[in-house]
């Protein structure tokens, strides 16, 4: 049964990743995009890992693809025609796709593949782990993202917004 | 799993250091809300005082041997004297940096405290950043660092600034991505559990040395710890990974660029030294050629990039290549077990550098423009008749940085290469000192610009090349003057700072 579902759930994603490229319609692309995360939550789902599958639709089908809607709309990107095809193009794709082989075949024959899973699943599988140890042992490193977002939130501040140089006090 | 027994691992005072800078840094923004607008000129000057009075803290701390030493947060940090030099090493950056930007923003219309908030909070990041014993934990500190710097370096918003901050996010990002590359590969084959000495744990630094010991021929770690040294070699600006340092450090204002070549560089040879002396197993193995060919090679590149620049923000970025590379020849050292007390030469090396390009760049800074773009060496002339401190500073913290006896930097240089000797590096031993001799030009070239009448061969037309040189506060006054004994007493006298600085 779980079998079927990763079938349905790969092809989906696989074939809207190839319309994103093929589409000249930048907004189609996008649109195909989430299509496409949206397959790869499912993925998710049927490995268990929940987490992983709410944080892939929440912040790339939701926040990502907003985000690239809205630059698309700001610039208004027009389709234009196709880049020309250059030989290079065709070497950089036969290198990654000989990369890709190579990576499945060596995992394939692994040794490691042999190793049995481990019985338990071990921390971080459930939400509530995930959180509880991110307020015991890695609390420290999620107080320090707190201060990193707080001071891009500054900088896109003082960078993009006008500054009034009235409504300063006196300078030294 | 006792959750409790965790959270009670998590030991705050152990950081209380960058904790309280991270509350000076969330003040300021309070206190720009609270104080009336007439009263807001004080925030940059609370910021100094707060630093000082930190940095004065510490030093007391450092010399009861008060401070906490060991692990703490469960093993995320780990605390030792050489944690504690960089800690005071930063501060001190921060200190002066936060006084030069206070000269420079004067001259700007421009948000200010913003500017203080993120100088102090990059601070903090960075002395967690060399304590960090962990790799996420090291991940989070130095992207807290990073964007603290892509903002900081296009902060003045011209044309150039901006253009710099672009260049410095899009390489920066690269370099970032290698970094975590590189540690997922090492996390990854450090968890299989086909191996001898896999952990679950394979992103804390024991579990990692443990692991890399007992596979010193794995492909994928060797591969793994060459991505992770790569992302760090970008930070320090080593060759080949240095294009970004011209233009960036043209393009940010002076007191960035002097907290980019001091205080990020240094903390890029923090987590450097943590890695090759603690972490990966460098041994015979192809890690160190590679250190040791980077190393000749940012030496040679950075002095010979330099010998025809004329526009001094570009000068001091690529000779600071150069003393990266000479950093990178102690850093190599301190891999040998015959030349262990490199790692101290290496952050006495890094102190020296720091009064020397504080002292340079604190001239720059206050001579700037209103556009901050670098001036030119030509633009120099006459400045030690007009103005005896300016040419005294400058002239002293750029024979420092030549490495000219009696001045520190030749002390600093020489203990490096008396630890490279011992490692027996002589072929790049041979290099450094090539290097070293190449610096002379440049640095006198400068030097010669700013103290001799007769260097002028050009008859010029009155006032072309006129510097305006403003008066000075005097509590500038006397900074420029401390940075500029500092360099001379530490030439002479180092026996408590090296005592302090031996780590074994």
């Amino acid at each position: 049964m779980s079998d079927a579902f990763f079938y349905i759930f790969a092809t989906l994603t696989l074939a809207s990743a190839i319309l994103v490229v093929a589409n000249r319609n930048a907004v189609n692309s996008a649109v195909f995009m989430i299509v496409s995360f949206l397959g790869m939550a499912s993925l998710f789902v049927l490995l268990e890992a929940y987490f992983l599958a709410v944080i892939q639709v929440l912040v790339y089908a939701g926040a990502v693809i907003v985000l690239f809607l809205f630059i698309i709309m700001l610039l208004d990107v027009k389709g234009g025609d196709r880049q020309k095809f250059r030989p290079v193009t065709a070497i950089a794709t036969l290198a990654a796709a000989a990369l890709l082989f190579t990576g499945v075949g060596v995992l394939y024959q692994a040794p490691s593949l042999a190793v049995a899973p481990p019985a338990d699943p071990g921390v971080g599988a459930s939400l509530k782990d995930f959180g509880a140890l991110l307020f015991t042992r890695y609390l420290l490193p999620m107080q320090v993202t707190g201060f990193l977002l707080l001071i891009a939130m500054i900088g896109v501040i003082v960078l993009s917004k006008r500054f009034d140089a009235s409504k300063q006090g006196p300078t030294a | 799993m006792d959750y409790q027994s965790l959270a009670n691992a998590n030991t705050w005072s152990a950081i209380a250091p960058e904790i309280a800078l991270g509350l000076l840094a969330l003040g300021l923004l309070v206190l720009e809300i609270v104080l009336p607008r007439a009263h807001h000129r004080l925030i940059p000057r609370a910021a100094l005082v707060g630093q000082l009075a930190l940095l004065a803290g510490l030093l007391f701390t450092i010399s009861r041997d008060a401070g906490f030493h060991g692990a703490s947060f469960g093993g995320l940090l780990v605390h030792s004297g050489i944690g504690d030099a960089f800690r005071v090493f930063f501060l001190l950056t921060s200190t002066l940096v936060t006084w030069m930007g206070i000269g420079a923003l004067e001259r700007q219309t421009l948000p200010r405290v913003e500017f203080f908030h993120i100088v102090l909070v990059v601070t903090g990041a960075m002395m967690l950043l060399v304590q960090s014993h962990h790799f996420v934990m090291l991940f989070v500190a130095l992207e807290t660092v990073t964007v603290g710097f892509y903002i900081l370096v296009s902060y003045f918003r011209s044309s150039t600034s901006l253009e710099a901050g672009l260049k410095y996010l899009i390489l920066g990002a690269l370099s970032s991505a290698m970094l975590t590359f590189g540690i997922v590969l090492l996390y990854g084959v450090a968890g299989n559990k086909a191996l001898p000495g896999a952990s679950a744990n394979a992103l804390g630094f024991d579990a990692l040395h443990t692991f890399l010991t007992l596979n010193a021929g794995n492909t994928v770690a060797i591969i793994g710890m060459i991505l992770v040294l790569c992302g760090v070699a970008f930070k320090v600006g080593a060759v080949p990974f240095q294009i970004w340092i011209p233009d960036v450090y043209q393009g940010a204002s002076t007191p960035i660029t002097a907290f980019l070549a001091v205080g990020s560089k240094a903390a890029g040879f923090g987590v450097l030294l943590n890695l090759v002396t603690q972490v990966f197993p460098v041994g015979d193995s192809v890690l160190r050629h590679g250190l040791v060919f980077v190393a000749g090679a940012t030496i040679l590149f950075g002095n010979l990039a330099a010998l025809t620049q004329r526009n001094t923000k570009r000068l001091m970025g690529l000779s600071g290549v150069s003393h990266a590379g000479y950093l990178l020849l102690g850093v190599t050292a301190a891999t040998y077990p015959a030349a262990k007390w490199a790692s101290g030469a290496v952050v006495f090396y890094l102190f020296v550098y720091m009064a020397a390009s504080m002292a340079v760049f604190g001239v720059l800074s206050h001579l700037a423009k209103t556009d901050d773009a670098g001036l030119e060496t030509d633009e120099f002339v006459d400045l030690g008749k007009r103005s005896p401190l300016l040419g005294g500073v400058l002239a002293v913290g750029l024979g420092s940085l030549a490495g000219i006896p009696p001045l520190a930097g030749f002390i600093g240089k020489v203990l490096l290469f008396i630890a490279a000797f011992q490692a027996g590096l002589y072929g790049l031993l041979g290099v450094a000192i090539a290097g070293v001799i190449l610096s002379i030009y440049y640095y006198f070239g400068w030097i010669k610009m700013a103290l001799f009448e007769f260097t002028r061969v050009v008859p010029r037309e009155p006032g072309a090349l006129e510097l305006e040189i403003r008066a000075m506060p005097l509590g500038g006054r006397v900074t420029l003057a401390v940075l500029g004994l500092a360099t001379l007493v530490l030439g002479f006298f180092q026996g408590p700072v090296s005592q302090w600085l031996n780590f074994g």
